[in-house]
């Protein structure tokens, strides 16, 4: 007897390892991908700037003199920018020298110079002190991703450019500042003109069209089936069918997609409402679902209390049945949400997998979101699209973390009525 | 009726009778020799006591109530007067309960339900297929077994019959009804000074009360409860019954209870149900003092049930 104990305890404390164990690796892991992402990534919120003098000469972009805004905005200030550069280094004089010089600046430099100047065209003619973004390998060079000792073929950055570098730091013309284009600027080609705002709308816009759609939808859908269709082989079918949708691999919704709103209904291709229907789709299940089970565990003495009092069924349903069941709804969204955030698959399918480098503006416009954005720059060769990455995948887990606290905060307050 | 009797006789056999065994044997103590489908097929055919009223508020000929293929009721004939606390007494699953919820249709919810036969209340058929439930529900109302105030707070629970009916123009008429609700009902007094608190955070008997209260807002004629003190203590059951003792004067209340106490302490009379059957029916005096069928007479002895 006495033996037998002990080995029940035994087995008991042994189990209690066992699930403790399972715990802790589950953390350990959890810790060692936000140690990964977050070690490779916080230097893209760094980026590298270059201070210029820039002598805004009025014979290279304005030859005469009208301050027309057509005429300023197509104005060489790549001229201007270089002729700043050469200021500082005035010894450079060969050509093939010049051009790896001038490589040291962003082209997105004589963007920035052109807006400040169209901002402010009352500065044409005189010398303005400007932070401009310098070229990515620069900005790689000063965050260290790129090695000085390697040998010089094996850099992207020659022994001359490096020493120009050095010059320029030690002038204090090179600093690196809080990166707001990663914030702001859409797509680029080139890593230090990249961001994730265009990426970071379009996810936006796709999720509102998803959850204005399939919200809606999917409760009317739950309410429906669980308190007022009758029950019979069409309902049962209905269900199963329901059931079965939510497990349905999700790029086969994209291929839907595809067919139907995009060849069918001539909807844009890349653009947030398309992403977003598709989306509902693959939301709609897993929402009816979770409604269903919420909406079955109210306790059915509330509907007839309400109907017992003469309350239409309706009513019963929408006074008192349904306040109780919407936060089990509410969290069956979130989690088709949060799926519908992280998804790439459909959405490679109906052409979001496009290199855009304007910010949708409308649900109409071409897009891309944060998953597929992460897929792109992934694939990307430059060494600066390496801590874009990392970084896009911080900002898209913080989106998700904002998205669910605000879920949980409006679950709290329909509770909080009871 | 010889007609339905003998329908009736040859339904029996193809209904599994669950407690004949239990009552066989009872009978057997008592040393008369009934056999079990005797007691099912002839003996409760017939009810004992006087179940025609003069003007009656509620009138039951021939209901039966199936769920399913299960015959769970069986041609009741019943007739329930005005300003009377009639009383429903009998064992588990003797259909008490599902013919309390035929006076308001609440049977409708369940899918498989069917019922027959006809109801009538001021001359209108409550079971016809053109009377609507919601209307019928706002002239007979319910109390359920458990409380059951809905999860907001008592005043809400007591408006939103009274707001749903549109019976207050303003807001300051929906208080009104509120508070005289709660006043009729007994318990103004304990939650005048907490009404926007949660209906759920008060007692059980308060809130059994609330739900009197939540009935009474919407001014029916009849008030069905259904076992409305099963759930509470004696402290509140006394508060409930004295409760049903001042509403008689203004509603019909028909009450199903498993208290044979409570049945004798506040109805004027009662009715006893046997599987499914009407057993017995007659001023409640009567029926406890004086039973006149064998079966009622082991139940409210104690022998049976």
């Amino acid at each position: 007897m006495n033996k037998q104990l002990k080995k029940r305890y035994a087995a008991d404390l042994r189990f209690r390892i066992y699930g403790m164990s399972a715990v802790a690796m589950s953390l350990l892991f959890l810790l060692l991908l936000f140690v990964s992402i977050i070690g490779k990534g916080y230097t893209a919120f760094q980026q590298t700037a270059l201070l210029l003098d820039v002598y805004i000469d009025s014979e290279t972009i304005d030859p005469e003199g009208t301050r027309d805004r057509a005429v300023l905005s197509s104005a060489d200030f790549g001229a201007v920018i270089k002729q700043a550069m050469q200021k500082i280094f005035p010894e450079v004089s060969d050509r093939r020298d010049k051009r790896a010089l001038y490589r040291l600046v962003s082209s997105g430099a004589e963007f920035k110079l052109r807006d400040q100047v169209l901002a402010h065209p009352e500065q044409i003619g005189k010398t303005l002190p400007i932070w401009v973004p310098a070229d990515g390998d620069v900005d790689m060079l000063m965050k260290g991703s790129i090695a000085r000792d390697a040998s010089e073929t094996d850099r992207p950055l020659k022994d001359k450019q490096i020493a120009w570098i050095d010059h320029l730091i030690s002038e204090g013309r090179l600093k690196k500042q809080w990166n707001t284009t990663f914030f702001s600027a859409g797509d680029s080609r080139d890593p230090e003109l990249a961001g994730i705002g265009g990426a970071l709308a379009g996810s936006l816009l796709t999720l509102f069209v998803t959850l204005l759609l399939s919200f809606p939808i999917g409760v009317a859908a739950a309410v429906y089936l669980e308190r007022f269709a009758p029950r019979n082989r069409w309902t049962d079918l209905i269900e199963v069918n329901i059931n079965n949708l939510a497990a349905v691999p999700s790029i086969v919704f994209g291929l839907l997609g595809l067919a139907v709103f995009i060849n069918l209904f001539g909807l844009p291709r890349s653009a947030p409402i398309v992403g977003g229907l598709v989306l509902s789709l693959m939301t709609l299940p897993t929402i009816i679902i979770a409604g269903r089970a919420s909406l079955k565990s109210v306790p059915p003495s509330i509907y007839e209390a309400a109907l017992a009092i003469g309350a239409s069924q309706m009513q019963a349903v929408m006074h008192h049945v349904l306040p109780m069941a919407m936060p089990g709804i509410m969290t069956g969204t979130i989690i088709g949400m949060a799926r519908a955030l992280g998804e790439t698959a459909p959405l490679l399918m109906i052409g979001m997998v496009a290199f855009i480098v304007d910010i949708p503006g409308g649900i109409f416009d071409s897009s891309t979101v944060l998953p597929v954005q992460i897929f792109l720059w992934a694939d990307s060769p430059e060494r600066g699209f390496m801590e874009r990455t990392a970084a896009a995948i911080m900002v898209l887990l913080l989106f998700l973390i904002v998205m669910n606290a605000t879920a949980v905060i409006l679950r709290k307050r329909f509770e909080g009525h009871r | 009726m010889k007609k339905e009797e003998h329908i009736m006789g040859k339904i029996e056999p193809a209904i599994p009778f669950p407690n004949s065994r239990f009552v066989h044997q009872q009978t057997l103590k008592r040393g008369r020799a009934i056999r079990s489908d005797q007691i099912a097929g002839q003996e409760i055919q017939e009810t004992v006591g006087e179940i025609r009223l003069d003007d009656p508020r509620l009138s039951c000929r021939d209901v039966s109530v199936f769920y399913g293929d299960k015959q769970a009721l069986r041609g009741i004939n019943l007739d329930i007067g005005r300003h009377e606390v009639f009383a429903m007494i009998g064992p588990s699953g003797c259909g008490k309960s599902t013919f309390l919820r035929c006076f308001n249709r609440m049977n409708d919810t369940i899918s498989n339900c069917r019922v027959t036969g006809t109801i009538m209340m001021d001359g209108r058929d409550i079971n016809h297929n053109e009377t609507d439930p919601v209307s019928l529900r706002v002239r007979v109302g319910m109390v359920f077994q458990k409380p059951n105030p809905f999860p907001k707070s008592i005043w809400e629970n007591v408006a939103f019959g009274p707001r749903i009916h549109h019976l207050a123009k303003t807001k300051e008429g929906l208080h009104e009804i509120v508070v005289k609700s709660l006043q009729q009902a007994g318990l103004w007094d304990e939650v005048k000074d907490r009404l926007h608190q949660a209906g759920l955070g008060l007692s059980g008997g308060q809130q059994q009360r609330l739900c009197i209260a939540r009935t009474i807002a919407i001014h029916p004629e009849v008030i069905l409860m259904d076992e409305p003190c099963s759930a509470l203590d004696p402290i509140a059951t006394g508060k409930i019954e004295e409760l049903i003792n001042t509403l008689r004067k203004d509603y019909t209340i028909c009450i199903v209870t498993h208290s044979m106490q409570q049945a004798s302490r506040i109805s004027d009379r009662t009715a006893y149900f046997h599987l499914g059957n009407l057993v017995e029916v007659g001023e409640t005096k009567k029926i406890f003092i004086n039973p006149l069928h064998p079966l009622t007479e082991d139940y409210i002895t104690g022998r049976l049930g």
